[in-house]
Order: structure tokens, then C-alpha cells, then sequence
């Protein structure tokens, strides 16, 4: 049947040239699909259940339902993205392999040391997770290369074999290589692993210098062995998908979304897994930033809020911020990474009363099993979403594409069994929870932008996510934000997001020199290493041809600093060695994030980097049609609100047109999220299809 | 009236983010690398009294929580919009205590009225006096310790007093860099006015003025719910620093605890005479001086991470601190190196509450490690170095739970070390190793944490090290309910040669090319007796290298055997084990070294010579505590502790005329 379908497909193709692109967000319970139409330029959205006992179904059962839903056929189906949580899901759930490290002699408590700090300083039982590598399974490599790349101590090969030994005795499925200073001179790591794949074959291996090599031990190593943790699981898993592709009838190559909002194949993803670990939540900002772009909006926030956590990350000029360090699960990585900053907050937090009568919001979370009261599955202890059901904003439409009916005397039971602890009505404690929830949020968000230096009034408030539309108003209340956008797919924004995210990879040497005139030639011949590297990424790995975009920068700090700051260059800068220039941009760098600059003080410059990225021609979304004609509400619901019982008109968001306006408060439904507009807000469609809430305060 | 308790918790949450705000803004502007690697530095927000209601978790130092601004901001005459207060000065209201932390206060007005003050403090790099860095051991007198601004408006208006800072810039050793980080101060108390003012925009300025107050008695309410749990009763416990000043004698710090219903009593009274070296604690006899109270803070937050942390979990205490001793010294007493002091009386208080809680509690955290300097010069383009190599660390003590901590842990939670390839690349040293000590933690059915420790090979002459804060070379951080104590720690140069020197608590030493430096931390202390330990975990400590086979046999009597242990065996050993064991009774374990000191210096011994210093006038008391331990370490057998002090003081016809009036 699939293959009379394909052949009968493929040749409408030739005729027609049908064309659609398909992103695909796999999460731990729904797998979230968008279809954009190259004719039409329509956007379509699908959410399956994920099915993480066997991967790849769930995109069988995607395309299937995206076939039978809009008419789309695998075979045309020319474009292919899909992010996913399976790396990281390897690390919270500790399901890699059995790994072994290789580190230099005398240092091989590099994992057990860390960076020291721990996760709860006033705490006196505070410590870290246990290293994804046990101590006993860490082997000392005898051999030393110093700062400079000399060679102090040749490697001596007996003890990469004694070492190999060892991996033996305890089982090992796989070894991590991490020597000292191999970011500066790679040879002895380079060896230890030809020589694991000479005797040991069979393991897996990771070169830490090879995952990315720079500078700071610690930060080196533990990077690589996440990878290397997780490295065999998501190969085995992106085979089943290639396959699963394959069996669906898909024609194009599955491409990944990447923890640095780029693409790259899935096949490539199979060897360089460090860069997919955060792809979901990387392509959720990616495509906010897309959002931001098309809104006009300057400085942004973008505001994802699911069932356990909300994340966070800033949007300035239409692109997203980068950082190295975000978390997997209890490890920093350290690879250049779209910054996200993870609230513990989402519509399962539950609220509680302490022993002094205080009400809490979180950080036990109902999660989506047995998820809020009011889904009837079991949880009965009030949560957020309860709170919204309460006082009327959820339950006017089904949610989650009617996977879930909205139970309001459950949620309504589970609110009182605080309302009397607190003395208040059922109203009035939901609203409690709301608010104190807000407050949490607003603390976080507090953090965040003082640690950027923004004032979060000069914000836009991006919100998408199952929940962000629902609390959206209530936040940039809480924070003064004055604009508030509401993309058309929320609730598959990091699905879109890969759809439209170009391939791209990072690329770094260390150079580790004072900025003098001593290091042009040095710098001159990093930057040639650095293009050459890139541009056989692009072409010859990923098979792009079109033309590459590319953006150098350096770490660069001041000489005694312990950080560095990515300061963009422009190529001829280094070319023409034009000193004057790369410190002037380093000053105004500093001078923007910490607000002074030291004009006098020399600078050091520690690595140099660039960022290759291939521009896939972006899609063109077909413009919603305008109306100048009010739109017309669904029908009313009460709404509890500010301590006082409201009538909110509702909408449905797929019969709003451009440029029809109303205002709060309102509530507007849709299959994947639910938006509450507020009292004193009011609501513009652009032609996007956007919904551009204003504060009228 | 309070106000309400969803306010309560709305309003927290917007003053702890005011907080934080502040933190980053200052974390984000300063300059000086050593606020960026330290995080030495706190901001906050004060009722219009001076107490701490909002305090930022995630950075800044631990110990601030329970500040109370009240003596500085008194001080001050008169307030005006505008105005920023400073003072570095330890004996002007002992709010800052030691030179270095140069503290801050800005009124907050609404409508013409002090609402609350944005408080905070720097530790500076360097404020002048005797010694780069303006800490050192041996200094005597806080003249020496830099340059002491008395509680000033360093702002007057909105207008920098340019007089007084040029006053200050004038008399340190890296204006650019004091100036810079002061500016972030002033960036971060503008923050929290901002954030306040908001806030009385939010709720109402009567809301925000009973909501501070309500959020120092909701503290306080958790704090007495965590003590009132607590078995009443007396608790004693007291430690030592292995010297009182350079090669000197141990130094005692004492605490009776009595915890009585929902508060707590801490009695420091027959804590040693206040030293002739920097390591006093400036108090003030301030009954909840937030330096004595770190300990109880930590304690009560660990019982209960819920707690909501600001100054109203003080008032469930009071101290106890006479003058004239290590914990209220009288002016001009040197102050610099409290760090070292105010450690060991955190542990101190851990050792009280801990046989209050013992199934709630862990064992002793390592101390004793230093933060490790570099001085040298780079052979590669002669340039001199002075930088900061890192702290050497240790390990949690065991707990009730699991083992402690491995390398970092308890109150030294929030250190952070240098990556191996930074130091090697910014310091012409070359590290041979850097890691865990093995067999450091003290054994225990719980073991303590591992210490840290670290080899290096200087590359130049006349290289300088500095380890500040070294200690635990003589006594051992002790275990808890038959729990080992944790190993000394180490300060060797050229290890394993024919030539070695052990440093003992040495602080400053210069070395040559070629010479080897070993410094180790000492280890924690282990929880429960190590014979009940899973022998299956004793075997994964021996695989990992954190446990050597003997240690194994002999203390955790587990037979190893083909890479696990012979269970029959085992139970045999610790049977012997058990049968042959001394002082089993023993709540802790100190070591040999300390059970052989207070074979002599019996805490009889030492309260009777508490006693009799205290009748003395205070600059005669260390020096008389100095007589009488040498007259006992000449003759151990020469009488009473009582005899001696007498037949010392008719040394001193004027002493003793003193005395006998």
C-alpha cells in the first residue's frame, strides 16, 4: 500500500511540484508537528502522543494524521526537521551507557572536584549529582602536554593500554578521552583514541577536544562525557527515526535542530550529539525569534510555559542570545548554546499552605501525570491550571486538541481544601494562586534581566507554550511590559522554529595571547583554520550550496580577568590585523554588558571563533486576510478576576482576521492553547496572524 | 495589623527579587576580578531600624543574612534624598568587621519618609596599611589593617563626596579598582531603590511598611518551629585553632548552648582572651552579631531548607560575649583575619547543635584549607604575577544520610576553584596534581567528605605563596556517634624527597625553581561508627581510591576479596573490631592530637584559666594565657592551674596589686 502510494505521489510531484516542510518537536507527552504549505504558504499544526517506548512511531502516527487531517502526503514532504528530548531525557533518567574516562594522571578527580560550588550554599547537606562517570571508572593516561602545546611528558602507551584493561574489568561500553591542555595541542589525546580503536574496536569514543576544544578542564570534560554518556542511545534513536522516515515514505533527509538554534543532519547528529542536547527548547526561541522579526519588536522576552517550567530567554534585534554552561539535568555543558533560563514554575505547580499560613506556589509540580485536578486522572492537589479553570478561563473549549476535558468540580475541590486553610472563597484563593504564582515568575524574570542589565519594561513578551498565553497578562502586569505577542501557533512554536532555523555550527581555537602585535600572524592563521573548517562543515558535511554566511568573534577580557567576553569582529579586522578596531569592540562590548570599560588596561585575547550558517530560502507565510469588521465572539463566559466576577468575551483564534481588534477582558481558544486577555488590555491581528496584545494602562 | 498571607508571600517575592536584582546588578558591574571569583560581597534591603528583611540566595557571600544596620544608621545625624553612607571601620558600630568589607546604606524615601535602607558590602582587594591585601596574622593593631572610614556619606544629595574619596583612593593600593567596585555598589543600591519604589507603587506604602516587619516575623515564626523541636537541654562544645598568632599556642573558642523551648541561648563566655594576632571577631557584645549567628543560620536552614532567610531568625537567640575575649575584643585589636576565627566558630556551633540533632546534623566539615597566592615571575616574558591559584578545599562531614561531600561542601559551599589550565596558563607554575586526598575523610558509617589538595613546581626564583587562612595542621575536624575524625592537613615543601619541610600552619614562604609545594586540606569528619558502613560501599571507596585496602581492614573491617569482600570474613573482623574497641561511648571524635592536648589542658583546666584571665585587665590576658601554657608545656607535673597563674602574677608587684584590689 505505502509503496503505491509513494510511486503514485511521486509522480503527482513531477507534475504538480507540491512542496511542504515539516518541523517536529518530540517532547516527553506530546509530539508537536507544524506543516508549512510552500504553495499556499499555510501553516499547519498537529500534536500526536509521543511514544518514547518506541521512538520514531510517533512520527509514523504524525505523518499519518497530517495526511489524513490536511490532505499532505509523505512523498511530498521536501523538508524534514525535528528536535528532541532524547539526550537529555538519557541524562535525568541516567539511561546511558556504562562510560569510562581518560584523563591525566594526577587529575583524574576532575568530576568529583568540579568547580566546587554547590547547588545550595546556606544548605549544609548540599552536594552534587554523582558524576555520570564513577570514580572507580576513571583512568590516569601517563604522558603531559603544557599550557603552550610543548610536550612535557611523552604519552606512554602502556598506560592507555593498562587503561583499556580496565574499561574491560568494568564492563565499559564506551571511553571518554579528556587529556590536560589538548584544546592547545591534541596530539597525545589523538593517539590515546587511535589506539582504542585499534585494541578496543567495540567502544564508543568521544575526544573531548573534538566536542569542543577549548580552554578549562573541568568545563572540557564534562561536556564530553554527557556526550559520550548519551552518545550510542541517540544514535540508535535517530536510526530508528531515519527508518521510521523512511517506512512513512518521507523522500527528504531528516534534518536536527540544535542546541545553538541551528540545523544539521540527523545522520551528522549521530557523532556530534553534545550540539542536540537542548534542541527543542533552543528551536522554541528560534522561532520566537522569527516572531520578534516579523512584529517589528527590538528587545524582546520570549515566555514558554509548559506543564513543569516556564522558560525564559531575551531576543534583541530579532536573534536570540548565546552562552555556553546551560544545564543538562544536573551537568553544565559547555558548547555554545542558545540561552534559556528554566523557571521551575508551569500550569502543574501546586499550591500548598505552610505551617505559618503562607500560600505557596510550587516547586512540586502535578506534571502531566496525573497532571492538574481538573483533568480527572487522579491529582487532587490544586494546581495552576486549576486555579484558571476556577475562575472561568479554561473549560469554554477543549484543550490540547480535545485530548483533555476540563473537570471544573474537581478543580473547584481541589482549590478549597486550601481555600479553607486560608479563609477565603474558592475565588478568591484561585486568584491567590495565580498571583503568588505570578510573583514567582516575576522573582526569576527579576533575576534574569538584572543579570542583562534590561529593564524588563522595554520588553516585548513573546508567549507561546501550552500556558504562556494563558498567564501572559498577568506577567507583564506583574513587570510592566506594555506589548504582549501571542504567535499563531503557540503551542508548536519550537516545531516552527526548526522549520525555519538555518544550519549552522560552531567552530573555536584557542589562542590564549596578549592583544599585540605579536599574535597577528597567530590570529591571521586561526582565522584561515577556522574558514577552511567552516566552509568543509557546510559543503561537504551537510551538502549546502548556497552561500555561507559567516561571523567571527573572540573571547577576549581584560588581562587578570577569570572570564571572557564574546566580542563580534569583523573578518578584515583580523585580516588587516587592525588592532585599534578588535579593542574598540571589546570595549563597547564590555562597556554595553557591565555598563564601564577600561580604556587603558590591556587586553588578552583568549579564543578566536566563527559561526558558519547556511540560509535555506525561508519560507513565505501566506498573509491572513484582513477585515474591518469587529469580530465576533463565539459566545461570553464569567471570569473572576481582580476580586470582582467579569464577563469575558470568547473567541476562536482560527476565525480571527487582520487587523480586527477587541479588547479584554476576552478570552480567545484555539486547539493548542488557551490566551486570557485581561481587563485593560487590548488585542490587534496583524497579518501574520499574530495576536499583539497592548497594555492600555 | 500583619497583612494578609497571599500579600505576605507576593510582597516576599518581590523584595527577595529587589534583592537579587541588586546582587546581579553589582555582580554584573564591578570590576575587580576578586568579587567576580569570590563573590565576596552582599546586598540587601533594612526595615528603617537596620534589619536585614531581603537577602539575594543565589550569589553573594553566606554569612550576612542576619545583618542589622541599627548602630551605623543611628550614626548618622541626618538624612537626605540622595544620600549613600559608607563605612569600613570595624569598631564604628561592628556592623562591618574587618577592614577589607566596605559596607553601604542608602535611605529609601517615600513622601519625606525613611521607608526602608539598600544595604550591602565589597571585600576589597586592598584597603591599605601594613601588607598587600591589608590581611596578615601577624599584624596586632587595626591601624595596621588599612585605611577606616567611619560611617561618612561617601553620596550627599545625588553628589559624590569627592573630599572623603579621595581620601580613601588616596591611602590604597589599586584605587582604579576600589572606585570601580564602589560604583557598583552605588549601582546596586539605586537598583534596590528602584525596586522599592516599585514595590510601595504595587501595595500602598502602609502595605510595604507592615509587610517588612511581617516578613522578619514570619522568619522568626519558622526559626522557633525548627527550635522548638529541638530537645531542650545544655549543649557545650568547644574547639580550637591550632595558633593564636604566628607559632603560638591553641586558641580555644568555646559555646554552652541551651536551647529552652522556641530560642536558644549562646554562651561564649570561657572563650579564649583576645589575641595579639588579626583573628578576633569584632562584636561589639552585640547579643545577635550576624558574625556569631552564621552557624545558627546554617543549622536552622538545614533542618529546614523552607526557611525564609533574613534577620528575624535571629531573634530566637541571644550571645553571650564578654569583653575583651576573641569574640568581643576590645579596640585597637586587630581584625583582619576573623575569616579564619569565624569559620572555626561556625563549626563550633554545628558541634553544639549536632548533639541536639544528631540524626538531622552531619559530622565536622573540613577547615583548614587555605586560598593559595602566587607571587613569581614569568619566565616566558618577564612579567611579575600575582594571582590567586584557588582555595583548597574539603569535603562535607558525613550525615544522618549519606556520605559527605566530596572536595566542597557544608559552609564552604561557595567557594570555586581555578581550572588547572588557567593557572598553568596565567602562573609560571607547573601542577604535578590536583584533586582528592585519599583517606582524608574521617570514617564513619557515613564517611566525611574528601579534602582537596594540590602539588606544584615553581618555574622562577623568588616565588612568593601565600596560603591564608591555614589551620588544622595540629587538631582534626571532628566525627560524630563513633564517626572518625577527618585526616590533618598538609603543608609540605618538596614532598618525598630528602629534603622536606613540613610548613606546618606557616602562611607566607618563598621558594625556588625547581621546589615543590604540597597543600592538602585537612579532611571532614565521618557520621556513625565506620563498623556498620555497607561493606559494599567500603568496597566502592577502595576502587575509587577514596579508601586505601588498609584503612579498609583495619577501620571499616571489611576483607576485601577478588574485587569485593568476603562476607564471613567481615563480620568476623568487625566482631573482633567491636569487642577490642576503647571510648565507644563517645558522642565525638577528635583525633589523638586534641585527646592528648586535653589530657593536660582539661576543659576544667581551661575554664579555670578562662576564669582567672577575666579578672585581669585585658591587655595583660594573652599574654599571661602564653606564661602559663609554657610554664605547663616546661612541666607538666607543676601544680595547679590556679598555683601557677598566682605564682606568675607576684612576678608583677603591679598585677598583683591590681588583682588584690
Amino acid at each position: 500500500m505505502i509503496n503505491d502510494g509513494l510511486d503514485h505521489f511521486s509522480d503527482r510531484k513531477t507534475i504538480i511540484r507540491m512542496s511542504y516542510r515539516v518541523g517536529v518537536d518530540i517532547g516527553g507527552t506530546f509530539t508537536d508537528f507544524c506543516v508549512f504549505d510552500e504553495e499556499s504558504g499555510a501553516v499547519h499544526t498537529l500534536k500526536v502522543l509521543s511514544t518514547p517506548d518506541r521512538p520514531g512511531q510517533e512520527v509514523i502516527d504524525g505523518v499519518d494524521a497530517i495526511g489524513e487531517r490536511y490532505g499532505v502526503s509523505p512523498s511530498d514532504i521536501s523538508y524534514f526537521t525535528h528536535g528532541t528530548t532524547v539526550g537529555v531525557n538519557s541524562v535525568i533518567q541516567r539511561k546511558g551507557i556504562n562510560l569510562c574516562l581518560f584523563a591525566t594522571a594526577e587529575f583524574e578527580d576532575v568530576l568529583e572536584v568540579a568547580r566546587l560550588k554547590m547547588p545550595d550554599p546556606y544548605n549544609l547537606l548540599s552536594r552534587r549529582a554523582p558524576p555520570l562517570v564513577s570514580r572507580d571508572k576513571v583512568f590516569g593516561i601517563q604522558g603531559r602536554v603544557l599550557f603552550d602545546g610543548t610536550i612535557d611528558t611523552p604519552l606512554n602507551e602502556e598506560s592507555v593500554r593498562e587503561a583499556i584493561a580496565g574499561v574491560r574489568a568494568v564492563g565499559g561500553e564506551g571511553v571518554v578521552v579528556a587529556l590536560l591542555h589538548a584544546y592547545r595541542n591534541p596530539i597525545q589525546e589523538r593517539r590515546v583514541v587511535e589506539i582504542l580503536r585499534q585494541e578496543a574496536p567495540d567502544l564508543a569514543v568521544t575526544c573531548a577536544s573534538d566536542v569542543w576544544p577549548v580552554i578549562r578542564e573541568y568545563e572540557r570534560t564534562v561536556t564530553a562525557v554527557v556526550a559520550g554518556y548519551v552518545q550510542p542511545r541517540v544514535a540508535h534513536y535517530l536510526t530508528a527515526f531515519q527508518e521510521a522516515l523512511d517506512s512513512a515514505g518521507v523522500p527528504a533527509e531528516p534534518m536536527l535542530t540544535k542546541s545553538n538554534g541551528g540545523v544539521m543532519t540527523a545522520e551528522l547528529g549521530k557523532t556530534q550529539c553534545a550540539q542536540m542536547l537542548l534542541s527543542g527548547t533552543a528551536s522554541g526561541v528560534i522561532g520566537a525569534a522569527s516572531v520578534a522579526r516579523g512584529t517589528g519588536s527590538q528587545a524582546a522576552m520570549s515566555l514558554d510555559i509548559g506543564g513543569t517550567s516556564a522558560d525564559v530567554a531575551i531576543i534583541r534585534d530579532g536573534a536570540p542570545q548565546y552562552g555556553v554552561g546551560e544545564m543538562i539535568g544536573e551537568f553544565p555543558i559547555h558548547i555554545p548554546t542558545v540561552s534559556v533560563t528554566s523557571i521551575g514554575e508551569g500550569g502543574g505547580s501546586i499550591a500548598w499552605v505552610d505551617a505559618q499560613g503562607v500560600l505557596k506556589v510550587g516547586p512540586e509540580s502535578a506534571g502531566s501525570s496525573p497532571g492538574p485536578a481538573c483533568y480527572g486522572r487522579g491529582g487532587k492537589r490544586p494546581t495552576i491550571t486549576d486555579a484558571f479553570v476556577v475562575n472561568g478561563y479554561l473549560g469554554s473549549a477543549a484543550l490540547g486538541y480535545s485530548a483533555v476535558d476540563i473537570d471544573v468540580q474537581r478543580a473547584r475541590r481541589a482549590v478549597e481544601d486550601i481555600a479553607k486553610s486560608l479563609g477565603c472563597s474558592c475565588e478568591d484563593t484561585a486568584e491567590a494562586i495565580i498571583k503568588v504564582a505570578v510573583s514567582g515568575m516575576y522573582l526569576e524574570v527579576s533575576k534574569l534581566v538584572s543579570r542583562h542589565g534590561i529593564d524588563p519594561r522595554d520588553l516585548d513578551l513573546i508567549a507561546f507554550g501550552g500556558a504562556g498565553p494563558m498567564l501572559a497578562c498577568f506577567l507583564a502586569r506583574e513587570l510592566g511590559m506594555r506589548r504582549i505577542i501571542v504567535p499563531p501557533t503557540p503551542g508548536v512554536l519550537s516545531a516552527f522554529g526548526g522549520i525555519i532555523a538555518d544550519i549552522r555550527n560552531d567552530f573555536i581555537r584557542t589562542v590564549y595571547a596578549d592583544l599585540d602585535a605579536d599574535v597577528t600572524d597567530t590570529l591571521a592563521s586561526a582565522t584561515e583554520e577556522l574558514r577552511l573548517s567552516g566552509l568543509a562543515w557546510l559543503h561537504e558535511e551537510q551538502g549546502f550550496d548556497g552561500t555561507p554566511v559567516m561571523q567571527f568573534s573572540a573571547d577576549m577580557r581584560y588581562r587578570g580577568q577569570s572570564y571572557e567576553i564574546d566580542t563580534p569582529l569583523n573578518e578584515s579586522w583580523i585580516a588587516d590585523g587592525d588592532l585599534a578596531a578588535i579593542t574598540a569592540a571589546f570595549h563597547k562590548e564590555h562597556e554595553r554588558l557591565y555598563d564601564h570599560a577600561d580604556e587603558t588596561a590591556p587586553l588578552q585575547i583568549i579564543n578566536l571563533r566563527l559561526v558558519v550558517s547556511g540560509v535555506p530560502p525561508k519560507p513565505k507565510i501566506a498573509a491572513l486576510e484582513a477585515s474591518d469588521v469587529p469580530p465576533v465572539p463565539t459566545g461570553s463566559t464569567a471570569i473572576y478576576c481582580d476580586g470582582r466576577e467579569q464577563t469575558a468575551e470568547v473567541f476562536r483564534r482560527a476565525e480571527l482576521l487582520a487587523s480586527q481588534q477587541f479588547s479584554g477582558p476576552a478570552i480567545v481558544t484555539q486547539d493548542d492553547t488557551t490566551s486570557c486577555i485581561l481587563d485593560g488590555f487590548s488585542v490587534g491581528v496583524d497579518t501574520l496572524g499574530n495576536l499583539i496584545l497592548y497594555s492600555e494602562g | 495589623m500583619a497583612i494578609d498571607k497571599v500579600t505576605l508571600e507576593v510582597l516576599k517575592n518581590h523584595c527577595v527579587a529587589a534583592a537579587e536584582s541588586m546582587a546581579y546588578t553589582l555582580y554584573r558591574t564591578a570590576h575587580s576580578t576578586f568579587v567576580k571569583e569570590t563573590e565576596d560581597f552582599t546586598t540587601g534591603l533594612t526595615t528603617p531600624e537596620g534589619f536585614t528583611f531581603a537577602t539575594p540566595t543565589e550569589l553573594g557571600a553566606t554569612w550576612f543574612v542576619g545583618m542589622n544596620y541599627g548602630s551605623v544608621i543611628e550614626s548618622i545625624e541626618h538624612y537626605e534624598d540622595g544620600d549613600v553612607c559608607v563605612t569600613n571601620d570595624p569598631y564604628s558600630g561592628f556592623v562591618c568587621t574587618h577592614t577589607p568589607d566596605m559596607h553601604i546604606w542608602k535611605p529609601i524615601f517615600h513622601d519625606g519618609e525613611i521607608v526602608c535602607f539598600a544595604v550591602g558590602h565589597i571585600h576589597n582587594t586592598d584597603v591599605g596599611g601594613a601588607v598587600p591585601a591589608s590581611l596578615s596574622r601577624t599584624l596586632s593593631e587595626v591601624h595596621q589593617e588599612g585605611i577606616r572610614i567611619p560611617p561618612t556619606k561617601i553620596v550627599h544629595g545625588g553628589e559624590v563626596n569627592q573630599e572623603v574619596l579621595d581620601i580613601l583612593l588616596t591611602n590604597v593600593r589599586m584605587p582604579e579598582q576600589n572606585w570601580g567596585d564602589m560604583k557598583a555598589q552605588l549601582a546596586a543600591v539605586n537598583t534596590g531603590e528602584r525596586k522599592v519604589l516599585e514595590m510601595i507603587e504595587k501595595f500602598g506604602a502602609d502595605t510595604f511598611r507592615q509587610g517588612i516587619d511581617d516578613l522578619l516575623d514570619y522568619a522568626e515564626s519558622q526559626a522557633r518551629d525548627i527550635i522548638r523541636d529541638l530537645p531542650d537541654g545544655e549543649y557545650f562544645f568547644a574547639d580550637y585553632m591550632d595558633e593564636d598568632s604566628v607559632d603560638g599556642w591553641p586558641c580555644r573558642i568555646a559555646l554552652n548552648l541551651i536551647i529552652k523551648g522556641n530560642s536558644c541561648t549562646l554562651d561564649f563566655a570561657t572563650s579564649d582572651p583576645q589575641l595579639e594576632s588579626s583573628m578576633n571577631i569584632p562584636t561589639g557584645g552585640e547579643e545577635r552579631h550576624v558574625m556569631m549567628l552564621v552557624g545558627l543560620v546554617y543549622v536552622l536552614y538545614t533542618l529546614d531548607p523552607r526557611l525564609f532567610l533574613n534577620s528575624g531568625i535571629t531573634r530566637v537567640s541571644r550571645c553571650i560575649l564578654p569583653s575583651g575575649t576573641i569574640v568581643n575584643p576590645e579596640f585597637p585589636a586587630a581584625v583582619g583575619m576573623r575569616t579564619l576565627s569565624a569559620m572555626r566558630l561556625q563549626e563550633i556551633t554545628f558541634g553544639a547543635f549536632v548533639q541536639a540533632a544528631p540524626d538531622r546534623l552531619p559530622a565536622s566539615p573540613c577547615s583548614g584549607g587555605p586560598i593559595m597566592n602566587v607571587n613569581s615571575v614569568d619566565n616566558r616574558n618577564g612579567r611579575r604575577v600575582m594571582a590567586s591559584i584557588g582555595p583548597i578545599s574539603g569535603g562535607a562531614g558525613g550525615n544522618p544520610i549519606e556520605d559527605g561531600a566530596e572536595g566542597s561542601g557544608a559552609n564552604g559551599s561557595f567557594l570555586k576553584n581555578t581550572p588547572v589550565e588557567i593557572n598553568e596558563a596565567e602562573v609560571p607554575i607547573k601542577i604535578l596534581r590536583y584533586g582528592l586526598a585519599p583517606n582524608s575523610g574521617g570514617a564513619g558509617k557515613y564517611r566525611g567528605g574528601l579534602a582537596t589538595e594540590m602539588r606544584f613546581q615553581a618555574q622562577a626564583p623568588n616565588t612568593k605563596v601565600t596560603a591564608r587562612n591555614r589551620d588544622r595542621t595540629r587538631f582534626r575536624s571532628w566525627g560524630v556517634l563513633e564517626g572518625k575524625a577527618g585526616t590533618n592537613s598538609a603543608f609540605l615543601l618538596n614532598p618525598d624527597s630528602n629534603h622536606t619541610v613540613n610548613l606546618g600552619n606557616t602562611d607566607i614562604l618563598t621558594i625556588g625553581p625547581g621546589d615543590v609545594v604540597h597543600v592538602a586540606a585537612g579532611g571532614s569528619g565521618g557520621w556513625g561508627n565506620p563498623l556498620e558502613r555497607n561493606p559494599d560501599d567500603v568496597v566502592q571507596d577502595v576502587k575509587c581510591g577514596f579508601v586505601t585496602p588498609e584503612s579498609a581492614r583495619d577501620t571499616y573491617g571489611v576483607v576485601l576479596e577478588n574485587g569485593s569482600h568476603n562476607p564471613t570474613e567481615t563480620q568476623r573482623l568487625r566482631d573482633t573490631l567491636i569487642s577490642n574497641r576503647e571510648n565507644g561511648e563517645a558522642f565525638f571524635d577528635y583525633g589523638p592530637e586534641r585527646d592528648k592536648f586535653e589530657s593536660v589542658w582539661t576543659n576544667e583546666n581551661y575554664t579555670a584559666l578562662s576564669d582567672l584571665l577575666d579578672d585581669l585587665p585585658v591587655h595583660w590576658r594573652f599574654f599571661m594565657k602564653h606564661r602559663i601554657f609554657e610554664a605547663v608545656a616546661d612541666d607538666p607535673d607543676g601544680g595547679s592551674i590556679r598555683d601557677r597563674f598566682a605564682k606568675i602574677v607576684e612576678e608583677f608587684p603591679e598585677l598583683s596589686r591590681g588583682l588584690a584590689s
